[in-house]
């Protein structure tokens, strides 16, 4: 490379910044996700700063303000209301957020993970294995991981970090693998891949160094857009209170309609809101920042808004 | 052709296969209790019941028998010693009736919609609509099915009440479910095939009918058929219409983000740079050169997640207290009956099977290159 080419070179890094800063979609996602990640951490702040002369009334679960009617609306004390029980709304959705992150990361990791292996090996090797995987992967696309994640929290032993693996299995060896294996392929066609072969590389060199790299972009936005269905059965889950006792968003959105009917209360909006929005805006942050990196990573769209 | 249908078929028989077999699997080793221990107090009949079950075997020898009764199209008996068929069979008809109308209008809505937003050149709408859509796609849906009851409801009671029907559907005659959902496919599929016809053709007209025609033509058979005042007491039936409108939105949110990404993706072709350098006007390079481009992936991504749209229906279905698929699905999960449970994952799996392979030689038929490709 001589000077005057080294001005118009781009890094990898500068131009994927440059991308994903110029896609809305992606900015609004991670703007959503990041407050959401806000909100789970500031809990134990709060409860050790603002909250801790009145534990008895921000408990998470079993706190109770004496002195108001309950539901409430938004006031200074309970910034987004109290629920049918009289419980502090924002104490127990920034409680029950951490249980969604967990599934949400859990499912993310396991399924980037399987899928980058299942993929790229078939990709690479080819054959029978290629063959066989891919039938593998047929067979887990029809199996949809929502209704196994139902089967599997009956049993009680599986807390939300073990029922995101095991989502993320599920959707790593279908969805995934699928998308992985296909990028791969059309990888592998590359004259690139050739120079390295000749030039002594082995497998795990190639794909380490070749094919991983070009795959990631396509792997991410399959596995953003299946969290969201791993996040809306979670809440699901803890909705129909299955699964290991463990609170959540879901049994924000469940008491405040079993207490409703039980207590006889208006609609307690604001705990419905809070509890339901927050599933679908945790959710909704995941499938923007995937859509939006489709958006990117395709050189003739982002070419175009520029 | 004949070749390649075949090997479509066969392909998915092997899917098939491997989908029971993973379930079985699945289920047999993540469901925790035993339906025996849930009926006998004491070992000595726990024992009793498991081995009339043929619980006592080992895992793989249940296996191959199950496998052995599937390939044959025996899904087995349940543990209540009900056919598992039969079982399915019952609650089939509603469910598949709800997702036939549920999902064909949202793809219709979202097609149209996602069409006009990926067109329009002001940026806020696009991302308004687009975020608008998320929202609508993830959606909560326990909290979904609480706003459409809370207000949607009353109107929908009101206008029962005009025609003279109760708060809710009086029992019909037997069988009644399956004349409407077998009738709701036709109809509606044979409208979107009309619809693909004259859009091939450049038959305007018939295009925009052709979906009402096919609804006109249900309701026309009811009457023929006598069974109105029944039917539309059931069509009308507050759960159903509920779990319905809900997966209407549910879907419409993803298909219309598929089909508004599909549309933009085209748009940087040359081909429509070339037409707008033409003359060709705005709306028909939008709808006839675009637009067709633009459907098959979109539907073909679509159909290849509906197994996750039927796994949202369960759980719409079950918060909405239909009658269906998905009501049996959490019975059978609460009382651990695991060969209820295979069935509905079966069945499941036969329907995403099927659907793929009329995908599959409904695009070998109009792209002869996948034919091709895929007999090599």
């Amino acid at each position: 490379m001589t000077g005057t080419l080294r001005e118009f070179e781009m890094t990898g890094w500068a131009d994927t910044r440059r991308r994903v800063g110029n896609n809305k979609m992606i900015i609004a996602g991670l703007v959503i996700l990041g407050s959401f990640a806000v909100l789970a951490f500031i809990h134990p702040v709060l409860r050790a700063t603002v909250w801790s002369d009145r534990p008895d009334i921000y408990r998470p679960v079993t706190g109770h303000d004496r002195s108001i009617r309950h539901p409430s609306g938004p006031t200074l004390a309970h910034p987004l209301g109290t629920d049918p029980l009289g419980r502090d709304v924002l104490s127990l959705m920034t409680y029950g957020l951490r249980p969604s992150f967990i599934v949400a990361v859990a499912a993310a990791a396991s399924a980037g993970a399987v899928g980058l292996v299942a993929g790229t090996s078939s990709a690479f090797f080819r054959g029978r294995y290629d063959r066989a995987m891919t039938h593998l992967s047929d067979g887990f696309m029809l199996l949809p991981p929502p209704l196994v994640f139902l089967i599997a929290s009956k049993r009680g032993l599986m807390g939300p970090l073990e029922l995101g693996l095991l989502y993320g299995l599920l959707f790593g060896l279908g969805p995934a693998a699928i998308v992985v294996r296909s990028r791969a392929l059309a990888i592998m066609e590359k004259p690139f891949i050739d120079a390295a072969r000749s030039a002594g590389g082995g497998p795990r060199w190639i794909i380490g160094h070749h094919v991983v790299p070009h795959v990631i972009p396509h792997l991410a936005v399959v596995v953003l857009a299946g969290v969201v269905g791993a996040l809306v059965t979670q809440g699901f889950v803890e909705y129909l209170g299955i699964g290991q006792y463990r609170y959540g968003l879901g049994n924000l959105v469940y008491n405040a309609f079993a207490y409703r009917f039980a207590l006889g209360t208006g609609v307690p909006w604001s705990t419905l809101l809070a509890g339901s929005l927050s599933i679908s805006l945790l959710a909704s942050s995941f499938y923007m920042i995937s859509s939006g990196l489709r958006a990117a990573a395709d050189p003739r769209q982002s070419a175009r808004r520029t | 052709m004949a070749r390649f249908i075949l090997k479509r078929v066969l392909w998915g028989f092997v899917a098939l296969l491997i989908v029971v077999a993973l379930a079985f699997f699945a289920v047999n080793l993540l469901l925790p209790y035993d339906y025996a221990v849930g009926l006998g107090q004491r070992p000595r009949s726990v024992t009793f019941i498991r081995e009339q079950l043929g619980l006592d075997r080992p895992l793989v020898i249940q296996w191959l028998d199950y496998m052995f009764h599937f390939v044959r199209g025996d899904l087995g008996y349940s543990y209540e010693g009900l056919r598992v068929s039969s079982l399915v069979l019952e609650v089939l008809p509603t469910t598949v009736g709800i997702f036939a109308v549920g999902g064909i209008v949202a793809y219709l809505l979202g097609e149209w919609f996602g069409r006009l937003v990926a067109w329009s050149r002001r940026r806020l709408v696009a991302s308004t609509a687009n975020a608008g859509s998320v929202l609508l796609f993830t959606a909560f849906p326990p909290f979904l099915v609480f706003l459409l009851f809370y207000f949607g409801v009353p109107w929908l009671q009101e206008a029962r009440a005009s025609l003279g029907l109760g708060s809710r559907p009086a029992p019909g005659p037997p069988g009644l479910m399956r004349v409407l959902a077998a009738g709701v496919v036709v109809a509606l599929v044979g409208g979107i095939v009309l619809r693909g016809w004259a859009t091939r053709n450049d038959f305007r007209v018939m295009r925009l009918v052709a979906v009402p025609l096919g609804v006109v033509g249900f309701l026309g058979g009811l009457v023929v058929l006598g069974i109105w005042d029944e039917a539309i007491d059931w069509l009308l039936a507050p759960s159903s219409v509920v779990a319905t409108s809900a997966l209407i939105i549910i879907a419409f949110g993803e298909s219309m983000l598929v089909m508004s990404a599909g549309v933009s993706q085209e748009m940087a072709e040359d081909y429509v740079f070339t037409a707008r350098a033409k003359g060709v006007p705005e709306s028909r390079i939008r709808d006839r050169h675009v637009a067709p481009n633009a459907v098959f992936p979109a539907i073909s991504r679509l159909i290849t997640s509906m197994p996750y749209l039927i796994a949202g229906l369960v759980i719409i279905e079950y918060a909405t207290g239909v009658f269906g698929l998905g009501s049996l699905f959490f019975a059978s999960i609460e009382s651990g009956n695991v060969p209820v449970i295979l069935g509905i994952v079966a069945v499941v799996g036969v329907i995403g099977v099927v659907m793929r392979i009329v995908l599959d030689v409904v695009q070998a038929m109009i792209d002869p290159r996948l034919r091709e490709g895929s007999s090599g």
